[in-house]
């Protein structure tokens, strides 16, 4: 086998693999803990996508500033979608949320492309694009940057669920809502800041990829797909769960694209879960034991 | 019980007078159209509504339905009337195996599983070029000769018979209660001896088996199978249906059929537009119509039932 190929296939996959772990991080939370099956999620994406077209070519904003608006417009939306239609079905069971947020994804998939179109957008990214070598390896400046940006909204995101008040309202939530109601926590603000962050981990996602290939309106249905491949790849609600799936995933494509075939490439996901849940169903990285 | 079948028996006898009223061929490929959706979505009730567990994945047995009676008819030169009920048989098999998978898990693992068998067979026909010639799809299936809608109306029809009488055998017999238990209280139902796995199966084969006729129909009349028969889009149309019309009643997803085929009709000038509406209209049915139309029915009805009932007492007393 071929080393340098080898490295290669296995840095396009990592670089695939963070931007999966960040939507998935979202997905986890608003799925794996609020138990909202969110097939909304990929618009979600798509469109921090598109309002990162937005910001950037019409606004004419730079990429990171482009970014905090474009995080703090979709927090704001995701924190209405949670209050006006999530809520109505909370505590329901699963099935009014899935036909919720399916409704929820045709509406913004089809007012997308009546306002802007099916063509594809080109998020101005935030450096050139010229290609850096280490070693054997080629890695374009912007895929580096792009990468570095979703590493460190990992990294916050984590620290928001762990260090602050917030975070730690969240966690109570989850546990015992009951709990943490009595205890004083305003419950319903707590669901809507989950689904709120959920919401912006997936935009911001999607406008990082936007900058490196282009946002386009109909690409929400796979990513949601794949956000919920990998949450179940990593266990229910698991931070870490998401992140090793989100690598696992980008990594077994890249290397399934290079060396098996490319056409199938959507196919290993599907084959993935579809093992996982045979043998391990509660995922590599399951906070709680668990099963499906 | 009795009601439900006098609804439905008016309802079969009603369309059959159809062709004999109506000419124009355009009003008749929307009857076929609605028949069609009317058994895809019966058959996605006996899962969604009688088990209670919700399949994303029912394109799959749709589609393997139309791939098998496709190729059976270009390959093989099947007539139509042996290609339609194998397309049932290998779906059915298709949900055998499915099922043993699936019907282990419950809730969101449940849908997302269903979901990615039904994205690997679109994969699989999308890229298994030898058997499937990939994304160009099976065009030219035979119609043998039929040009009439009116002909097609009448074998669609004979389908929905064939969708609603057994439906209706499977939800009245002791297999169907089992499964209302199991949906209703799972716990419960295994206590007296109710085994969930093996109900669940029987409904989910015979909802294959059901939604593979239709394929095999589908895929004669429009005479062209792509990979696009396993896509979402079909899904959420035949979900829409059923919760409109009020799953977990016979009734329902017939209603919801025609009213959703004649909605996306009407609004198929706007394409877009009309997606959106639709998106609007599903996020409104599940915030104030939870229960569907026939829920709705049902909730009018037994209020009307307690009303009259008291003005009676008071009438007594002042006699």
């Amino acid at each position: 086998m071929d080393l340098d190929l080898f490295l290669q296939f296995l840095t396009n996959g990592v670089v695939m693999g963070v931007f999966y772990a960040l939507s998935a991080l979202g997905l986890t939370l608003i799925f794996g803990l609020m138990r909202v099956v969110n097939f909304a999620h990929g618009e979600f994406y798509m469109l921090g996508g598109v309002t990162g077209w937005f910001v950037t070519s019409y606004l004419g904003l730079d990429f990171f500033s482009g970014l905090a608006l474009v995080a703090v417009a979709m927090a704001a939306f995701g924190w209405l979608v949670d209050r006006f239609l999530i809520e109505r079905v909370r505590g329901q069971g699963e099935e009014p949320g899935i036909l919720l947020t399916i409704g929820l994804s045709i509406f913004l998939v089809n007012a997308t492309l009546l306002v802007v179109g099916p063509a594809p957008m080109k998020v101005a990214g935030a450096v050139s694009e010229g290609p850096l070598f280490f070693g054997p390896i080629a890695v374009t400046k912007l895929r580096l940057v792009a990468v570095g940006v979703g590493i460190a909204l990992i990294a916050g995101a984590h620290l928001i669920i762990r260090r602050t008040r917030l975070g730690a309202a969240m966690r109570a939530t989850f546990q015992d809502p009951m709990a943490a109601s009595l205890a004083g926590i305003r419950t319903g603000n707590v669901y809507a800041a989950t689904f709120a962050l959920g919401c912006t981990l997936a935009a911001l996602s999607g406008m990082l990829l936007g900058s490196i290939y282009s946002a386009q309106a109909s690409v929400g249905g796979l990513i949601s797909l794949k956000s919920f491949v990998v949450v179940i790849l990593g266990g229910m609600g698991s931070f870490a769960g998401a992140i090793a799936g989100g690598l696992l995933l980008g990594v077994a494509e890249a290397f399934w694209g290079g060396y098996v075939a490319t056409g199938m490439v959507d196919v290993v996901g599907f084959v993935l879960v579809i093992l996982i849940l045979l043998f391990r169903p509660q995922g590599l990285f399951s906070i709680r034991a668990e099963r499906a | 019980m009795t009601l439900e079948r006098n609804v439905l028996l008016a309802f079969l006898a009603a369309a059959a007078l159809l062709p004999a009223l109506v000419t124009d061929q355009y009003l008749l490929h929307l009857g076929v159209v609605a028949l069609f959706y009317a058994i895809l979505a019966t058959s996605l009730n006996l899962v969604v509504g009688y088990v209670g567990e919700f399949s994303l994945g029912h394109t799959a047995f749709l589609g393997a339905g139309a791939y098998t009676a496709a190729l059976l008819s270009t390959h093989l030169g099947l007539p139509m009337w042996a290609t339609i009920p194998l397309a049932g048989l290998i779906s059915a098999v298709f949900g055998f195996g499915i099922g043993a998978i699936t019907l282990r898990l419950q809730g969101p693992y449940f849908v997302i599983v269903t979901l990615s068998f039904a994205e690997v067979l679109r994969i699989v026909a999308n890229n298994w070029i030898a058997v499937t010639n990939g994304p160009m799809g099976l065009a030219g299936i035979d119609q043998f000769g039929i040009t009439n809608k009116g002909t097609f109306f009448y074998i669609v029809l004979g389908l929905t018979a064939v969708a609603l009488y057994l439906a209706f055998r499977f939800v009245h017999s002791n297999a169907g209660r089992a499964a209302v238990a199991v949906r209703e209280n799972r716990y419960v139902a295994q206590s007296i001896g109710v085994d969930p796995f093996g109900t669940a199966m029987q409904a989910f084969v015979l909802g294959a088996f059901l939604a593979g006729l239709a394929g095999g129909f589908y895929a004669h009349y429009i005479s062209f199978v792509g990979p696009e028969v396993f896509r979402f889009p079909f899904m959420v149309t035949m979900i829409i249906m059923v919760l409109l019309g009020g799953k977990g009643t016979l009734l329902g997803p017939i209603a919801g059929a025609v009213i959703v085929t004649l909605l996306e009709e009407y609004l198929r000038e706007m394409q877009e537009l009309r997606l959106t509406l639709f998106g609007l209209i599903v996020m409104a049915v599940v915030l104030f119509l939870p229960n569907g139309l026939m829920g709705f029915i049902a909730q009018r009805r037994e209020q009307q039932g307690t009303k009259p009932a008291p003005r009676a007492a008071t009438k007594e007393r002042t006699v």
